[in-house]
């Protein structure tokens, strides 16, 4: 069991072992999740594809040793399929042993006021917990020691699902109408919200939500990343990669390579042994990171220009 | 500490960002929790609970820092004369007795973050200035006699900025509204402190034989220069606390309901803004999709579930439903000199509303017709409207070419789903006008939309057509303002519910 408390006293101490779980980030970051721990709130996570908005709440999972719930969004979500449902198959075989049942409890019952009378004394447990199947929002709540829920990619969803998210995110509890309220268990689960800006987040979820927007990391900082994900790779061909990357960052383009994909060409260039970049090798290997043929295009002219001014130093 | 950050919010409220008093609330819980020692945990802390776009996060970091930079800079600089007030400055790493010159400026020139950089050069250079034109070393110095230059020279800083805040009082600084007036809160507060009797004192000192009175005037100078700083830094935080808001206000309602084409180019940013914020207001109201039951097709699982409770006796039937599909929009907008401006506004509105939009397809024309969709997919929108504008602007308006040019290009792709938007003045140079294809449109689609820019009464007037369009339009509309062009695209995205 991880000693959270001690893990989440200070920012720099969370920092560290976001980085020792080789997570690399910047205080900001790490400011977030020491809120989130302390202020009790969910974070929204915003930024551009790919500079590891998931992977946060990932690797806090495992920082703190905490179970991950993960509810991946789409269009047309709904409280079915993220909240709860009723087991159906299971409720019908109930009504099956119920009717038979049913002739022995009402058994010498005498008129219909009476019979109605022993039914309730029957305990009902046709809408009860045992027949709830619990979806990762639920799931999420009755977690005994916490955990990390993670609602991914929440503006893919539908504006009613947010606004079914809002009972959780504020009280952590969700309302069964059959049931009633469900709060979470002794320690509400660490929230994390990503988003990839497709429309914009209604600001009733905004406000119960702390917002940390993560930026495409500057070139001191996306070392250290790659360092710590491909360790293997040289120090002088990392140096120049990412250089190179975040030159190509500030063309004109319509996907523009993130973290992901650095690491994906560092793996691409370690597994092919070179050991400094070179136009040839950047042309052949361009669709690692660059993911639309218009992009590969318009870059294919610049590369020996690009590849030079990444390789002076 | 409380104050404090009541103003603060109060200060970013005032630039823009929005904060609902729940926020408010996470935000003291925050300081609670975080405290005000570590400058750059409670900035990282505080940019995660109050700003929730990126916008606001970027007005979120320069508030902050000019917040707080406010608070910690400007002590006095340390004088010429270590006699005399060496005990009373709150410098305690600047004040190089033998060096006052370089000690006073060094010191404050070190504590100045950021935006201070340029009148502090200058104060220094002036400061310069006077000790090259005469070094008079340190020694005897003679006592100030104005009010002002005594409080400067017994001068602990906070006995100052209760003078500096009184003075404003005094002049109702509160009430500053534009940041034009930032020059004259300044001037009236040195005013209400008494400036012109110090500098009078300064300008006869200077010109004394004696050299303790001449001293004295360089340190009275110093001491002025510091002085007028601290003011303005006054003024600046009062007018971010105050002011800055209620001026963006008066000049958005003005432009709001300013007609489009009289607005000048430096205005466009605001504009921007403004048009953005009207169709997040549309997008919000109108992004609800109806649903629409495709009757017929028994939605099973839920109508199981539903009729559980009558012990599967299914009385209650479920439907399957699916969402509807969006409308499509078309746009025709006459580019020509005199509408362009409208037809700017009028796209910027449209492409704006890509979420409850997202088919808008723009087509621009002076003489001929072209589509204009492309330059929108790929550009940002102020570049795609220069281009398109570039690109058809030109030649002499000729609207029954471009009905006729949008007839071949896409008279086939307009169904009962298609509204079509017309913007332009119906100005046709005594041309053919073409209604035969305006009605073949009308025909097909849903809706026509006639915008056209300029006020009713100089419809049908000279050349214009607008009698032997209208007929063949669904609503005909005068859009010559933003709070007409916003109503005109709340009532297309009414009727397409």
């Amino acid at each position: 069991m991880a000693d959270i408390p001690s893990i989440a006293s200070s920012v720099p101490s969370l920092k560290q072992h976001l980085e020792a779980h080789r997570y690399i980030c910047s205080d900001q970051i790490a400011t977030a999740v020491y809120l989130a721990y302390h202020l009790r709130k969910p974070v929204l996570i915003e930024g551009p594809p790919g500079v590891g908005k998931t992977e946060l709440a990932k690797t806090t999972a495992e920082m703190f040793e905490l179970p991950l719930i993960r509810l991946q969004c789409y269009e047309g979500l709904d409280e079915a399929k993220a909240l709860y449902e009723w087991k159906y198959g299971k409720q019908l075989l109930y009504t099956q042993v119920l009717k038979q049942a049913l002739d022995e409890v009402l058994q010498g019952a005498k008129g219909f006021a009476e019979s109605v009378k022993r039914l309730h004394e029957f305990g009902d447990i046709f809408f009860s917990e045992e027949f709830l199947e619990a979806r990762p929002l639920l799931k999420a709540l009755r977690e005994e020691h916490g955990c990390v829920l993670l609602i991914d990619e929440v503006d893919k969803s539908d504006h009613e699902f947010e606004s079914l998210l809002l009972e959780l995110l504020s009280d952590y509890q969700v309302s069964i109408p059959e049931i009633g309220t469900v709060k979470a268990r002794h320690t509400p689960p660490l929230v994390f919200l990503t988003s990839n800006n497709t429309r914009e987040i209604s600001d009733a979820l905004k406000r119960r939500c702390l917002h940390l927007y993560i930026p495409f990391p500057d070139i001191a900082l996306e070392q250290r990343i790659v360092k710590a994900r491909v360790p293997e790779i040289a120090p002088q061909l990392r140096e120049q990669l990412v250089r190179f990357i975040h030159d190509l960052r500030e063309l004109d383009l319509k996907k523009v390579p993130s973290i992901s994909e650095t690491i994906d060409w560092a793996r691409t260039l370690l597994l092919l042994h070179a050991d400094r970049l070179d136009p040839e090798l950047v042309r052949n290997t361009m669709n690692v990171i660059l993911k639309f043929q218009e992009d590969i295009e318009s870059v294919q002219p610049e590369v020996r220009g690009l590849t030079d001014k990444a390789t002076r130093s | 500490m409380d104050q404090l950050l009541t103003n603060f919010i109060r200060a970013l409220r005032n630039a823009d960002v929005r904060i609902s008093p729940a926020e408010t609330l996470d935000a003291f819980s925050t300081v609670q929790l975080v405290g005000y020692r570590n400058r750059q945990l409670l900035k990282d802390s505080l940019a995660l609970v109050l700003p929730k776009t990126s916008d606001e996060k970027a007005a979120f970091d320069t508030c902050f820092d000019q917040f707080f930079s406010f608070r910690e800079r400007s002590r006095l600089p340390s004088s010429g004369a270590p006699g005399t007030d060496a005990s009373t400055t709150a410098d305690d790493d600047g004040a190089q007795p033998g060096n006052a010159d370089a000690g006073g400026s060094g010191d404050s020139q070190g504590r100045r973050t950021g935006r201070g950089q340029g009148p502090g050069a200058a104060a220094q250079v002036t400061r310069e200035d006077a000790g090259g034109a005469e070094s008079l070393g340190i020694g005897e110095i003679s006592a100030a006699r104005s009010a002002l230059g005594q409080l400067l020279t017994r001068a602990s800083t906070i006995e100052i900025n209760l003078a500096i805040s009184a003075a404003g009082q005094q002049v109702n600084v509160h009430r500053i509204e534009l940041f034009t007036q930032k020059g004259l809160y300044t001037r009236r507060i040195l005013d209400a402190m008494g400036h012109t009797e110090l500098q009078q004192e300064i300008f006869t000192l200077t010109a004394s034989d004696a050299i303790p009175d001449r001293r004295l005037a360089q340190d009275l100078g110093r001491r002025r220069d510091w002085l007028h700083e601290r003011i303005r830094d006054y003024v600046e935080h009062q007018f971010l606390l105050h002011a800055d808001v209620t001026g963006r206000r008066l000049r958005e309602s003005l432009l709001r309901n300013l007609r489009l084409s009289t607005l000048e180019q430096r205005h466009h940013r605001l504009l921007h803004d403004i048009v953005h914020r009207m169709a997040r207001k549309l997008v919000t109201a109108y992004s609800r999709r109806r649903k629409v039951f495709r009757r017929g097709q028994l939605h099973v699982p839920r109508t199981l579930r539903r009729n559980l409770k009558y012990d599967d006796a299914i009385f209650d039937l479920h439907w399957k439903s699916v969402k509807t599909d969006q409308p499509k929009v078309f746009a025709i907008c006459d580019v020509s000199g005199s509408v362009a401006n409208y037809a700017r506004f009028m796209l910027m509105f449209l492409y704006s509303l890509e979420e409850v939009l997202p088919k808008v397809r723009s087509f621009a024309f002076s003489s001929d017709l072209g589509e204009v969709s492309d330059l929108f997919a790929r550009n940002d929108i102020d570049d795609a409207i220069a281009l398109a504008l570039r690109q058809y602007g030109n030649g002499s308006t000729d609207y029954g070419q471009a009905l006729a040019d949008f007839r071949k290009l896409c008279l086939d792709e307009i169904d009962k789903r298609s509204t079509v938007i017309i913007l332009g003045d119906a100005r046709n140079n005594y041309g053919d006008a073409r209604t035969d294809v305006l009605k073949e449109i009308y025909d097909r689609a849903r809706r026509v939309i006639w915008l056209n820019p300029e006020s009713r009464p100089a419809w049908n007037t000279g050349d214009s057509e607008m009698r032997h369009y209208a007929p063949y339009c669904h609503q005909v509309d005068e859009c010559g303002t933003l709070t007409q062009l916003e109503r005109v695209v709340s009532r297309l995205l009414q009727s397409q519910r």
